[in-house]
């Protein structure tokens, strides 16, 4: 609406700036985290958390939601980095914001409706788990100052929120931060911090176009890469678009949010920075902290990088066991707990479809593929059950000797074998009429099968009259939403 | 000309200052026009949490928390605005009937009153409006933030009550040739409005005298055969200057134009004829886009 773009900027001054400072405050920890996750320095993610929170502030088709350098796209990037290095991932980032300007063009968020709720509860699990066990190399092999110190930074950041009057003022993963570097020097103990990850960013970020060969073969190495990150980008992007609208009961231009993450990623890469999405978590934080425009995706990302630009000195001190507390929060609160009670009270196909979804993405660290997994078992379910819509009425007619088939329902690849199976091909008659007036045949594997019934008969002598073949046909032809009136809807259901 | 015989009247009820100035012009309007009156109150959301938290953790199942927190605020919220609409617009309800108009619907909806309009239009022949609502009450020249939204939405055309009710008796029509303004103009010759007791003005201002007089005629011809009589007046000079001074000279009640030819961009950048006279004038307005 022409209205809302005024609405979305300065609908919610006071409220949006609180948030977005909430938000940047909760973002760096996570910034670097992703980084270092996906295997370059703090300043790659934090580069990359400040072009996309701005960018996406301006382009994107969600107000309110927070975007930056995210896990699940992280994920994506490890074995690219190892292989060539941080300039190819500015290259693979590049091309991956192109190909989701592309998506959006070619309106391809409509695929989302293929996404059912247990492939995403499944994506969430996953992601949940990945996160969790990137932390797993902080946390083997150490000394039992880490394990402490880990084990008091949760404690801050669930209990400080209990604390009276500040408790709800300062965010509590920023109190994880700023306490534990305390603890650390005042006791003088020995643990990696952030400053021995690698570089953080003293300057603000320059335009600097990768420094690869433009070559075919460059595209070979990266392109695999992009396509990963461009899908997995707008997935979690465009579900937590979904997140945002039920929660603000608002809604979202989800083709604008396609084409705002390409250019989003473009512009990262092209400032040194990683590719990233939508959070979920951080747009949650933003919502709860009452952030509802596109004002405080801007400030949390403008704030983020004077924050980092200025305070690099104190952020290198910060302990990695802080880092590791607010990533296992991010971990915990990114898990649906709800889904494992659930597993016992659900439908077996939507369980399996959510389980199979998190054993994919678990074993190949690509939440694409295991969210291709979940749509194709849960295809298959609702193909099963699609099939139990088909039955047969059969009459004999002695004057004439003719036996009639009236065949009710859907006729497609997984039901043609019990489509067969309804005809008795040993019984001996003059006729048979097959009556698919009420029938739907809905793909070639549907209507072979009326040949392969046709041919049997007939070889045994019968003569063979089929009877409302238009109709069942009909189906065949990929027009959808010819069904959509009442009357076509009654057919369909076999006109019961 | 979309405009469907005897479309509803449409007018928004908000109980702002001038809620009762709106509510008597789409009466007269309904009655005048006999078409049938529909009374709509907006249920406008602020979205807008009371209780936010800067706690900026993830705690479990925080999303399923945050939801119920925020949806059982919002019930409370709308509860409340459904209830106080609903009075506003009974109250509406009653002086309408008392009023003598028989054809009426009141009607709640949820949304902003642009986003409503935009819904209902294809049923509407005209709506009603308030040139400020509740948010610039007191403002001398304020016009209605929400205002200028409505009117480039809509497609139908807009009455806009500036000031307190008086029964309308001169009509003015600013003719500048525009394609909106073309619209103006056949609106003008084919409701039934118009051809009652109303006198009837065409001014036409334009760069040189010759030009204005051609567009002057141009609409004689018009209403002369749908059986209008005017008065017709070419200047020139500065427009919004020369249109309210012959406004206020003439007693002119309600001012009819077509509004917003350009893109809101263009009038960011170079200011809005239509804002102008609807801020400049004492009048009334029918906007036809």
């Amino acid at each position: 609406m022409l209205l809302s773009a005024k609405q979305d900027w300065l609908g919610n001054i006071r409220n949006d700036i609180l948030a977005g400072i909430v938000v940047a405050l909760a973002l760096v920890p996570e910034a670097i985290a992703f980084s270092i996750i996906a295997g370059v320095d703090p300043k790659v993610g934090l580069y990359a958390s400040f072009a996309i929170a701005v960018i996406i502030a301006i382009v994107g088709g969600r107000a309110g939601m927070i975007s930056a350098a995210t896990a699940a796209t992280a994920l994506l990037m490890v074995t690219l980095v190892k292989d060539h290095g941080l300039q190819y991932l500015l290259v693979a980032t590049i091309l991956a914001g192109v190909l989701q300007i592309v998506a959006g063009y070619l309106n391809l968020h409509k695929f989302m409706s293929f996404i059912s709720k247990s492939v995403m509860t499944g994506f969430l699990n996953a992601l949940a788990i990945l996160i969790f066990i990137a932390q797993l190399p902080e946390l083997t092999n150490v000394t039992w100052y880490v394990y402490a110190l880990t084990a008091a930074g949760l404690a801050i950041i669930y209990l400080f929120p209990y604390v009276p009057k500040i408790g709800t003022l300062l965010p509590s993963p920023l109190v994880n931060t700023v306490v534990l570097p305390l603890v650390v020097s005042f006791f003088g103990i020995e643990v990696r911090t952030i400053g021995d990850m690698g570089e953080l960013p003293d300057t603000l970020p320059i335009f600097l176009w990768p420094d690869v060969p433009l070559t075919f073969e460059t595209l070979s190495i990266v392109l695999p890469y992009s396509i990963s990150i461009a899908i997995v980008g707008l997935l979690e992007s465009l579900m937590t678009a979904n997140v945002i609208d039920e929660l603000t009961d608002t809604e979202s231009d989800k083709k604008r949010e396609c084409k705002g993450q390409g250019v989003a990623n473009i512009g990262s890469g092209l400032i040194g920075g990683m590719a990233g999405c939508a959070m979920i978590g951080q747009s949650i934080i933003n919502v709860k902290s009452g952030g509802r425009g596109r004002l405080s995706t801007m400030v949390a990302g403008i704030l983020l990088l004077i924050l980092v630009v200025f305070l690099n000195d104190i952020l290198s001190i910060v302990p990695m066991a802080a880092l590791v507390a607010v990533m296992i929060m991010v971990s915990v609160g990114t898990f649906n707990w709800t889904s494992i009670k659930e597993l016992k009270t659900n439908p077996i196909s939507a369980s399996s479809v959510m389980v199979a979804t998190v054993i994919v993405v678990v074993w190949t660290h690509n939440l694409a593929f295991g969210v291709f997994a979940g749509i194709l078992i849960g295809s298959l379910f609702m193909a099963q059950r699609l099939s139990q819509f088909l039955l047969v009425e059969s009459d004999y007619d002695e004057a004439s000797d003719t036996r009639t088939y009236q065949i009710i329902g859907q006729v497609f690849f997984n039901s043609s074998d019990k489509f067969i199976g309804f005809f008795d091909f040993k019984e001996a008659v003059d006729k048979i009429v097959i009556d698919v007036h009420r029938a739907h045949f809905w793909d070639i594997t549907g209507v072979a099968a009326l040949d392969k019934v046709v041919i049997k008969l007939r070889r045994e002598g019968t003569d063979v009259s089929i009877v409302g073949l238009n109709e069942a046909s009909e189906t065949l032809l990929d027009k959808f939403a010819v069904h959509d009136k009442p009357e076509e809807v009654e057919k369909m259901m076999g006109g019961l | 000309m979309t405009m469907t015989k005897n479309g509803l009247i449409l007018t928004g009820v908000d109980g702002s200052e001038l809620s009762d100035s709106v509510l008597d012009y789409a009466i007269w309007l309904s009655k005048k026009s006999s078409a049938p009156l529909k009374l709509l109150h907006t249920i406008e959301h602020s979205h807008h949490s009371e209780q936010v938290g800067h706690e900026g953790n993830l705690t479990p199942n925080i999303k399923e928390h945050l939801l119920d927190e925020l949806s059982d605020e919002e019930r409370l919220e709308s509860k409340k605005l459904i209830a106080d609409g609903k009075q506003i617009i009974k109250g509406a309800k009653d002086k309408a009937e008392a009023a003598g108009v028989t054809d009426l619907i009141a009607k709640q909806r949820h949304g902003s009153l642009p986003e409503a309009l935009l819904d209902l239009q294809s049923q509407l022949s005209m709506v009603v409006l308030g040139s400020k609502g509740h948010d610039h009450e007191g403002q001398l020249h304020g016009l209605g933030a929400q205002l200028e939204d409505a009117i480039r939405v809509i497609k139908k055309p807009i009455f806009i009550a500036k000031s307190g009710f008086k029964t309308p008796e001169k009509v003015m029509f600013a003719y500048n040739g525009s394609p909106t303004s073309h619209k103006a103009l056949n609106l003008l010759a084919s409701m039934a409005l118009f051809k009652q007791d109303l006198e009837i003005h065409v001014v036409s201002v334009q760069k040189n005298l010759s030009d204005a007089q051609n567009l002057i005629e141009d609409a004689q011809s018009v209403l002369n055969d749908a059986g209008i009589d005017m008065i017709g007046q070419a200047m020139t000079g500065e427009a919004v200057e020369v249109i309210t001074h012959y406004q206020t000279t003439h007693g002119i009640d309600i001012t009819v134009m077509g509004a917003f030819s350009h893109g809101k961009l263009h009038g960011f950048f170079f200011g809005s004829f239509t804002t102008q006279m609807l801020i400049e004038s004492n009048t009334q307005f029918i906007l036809v886009r």
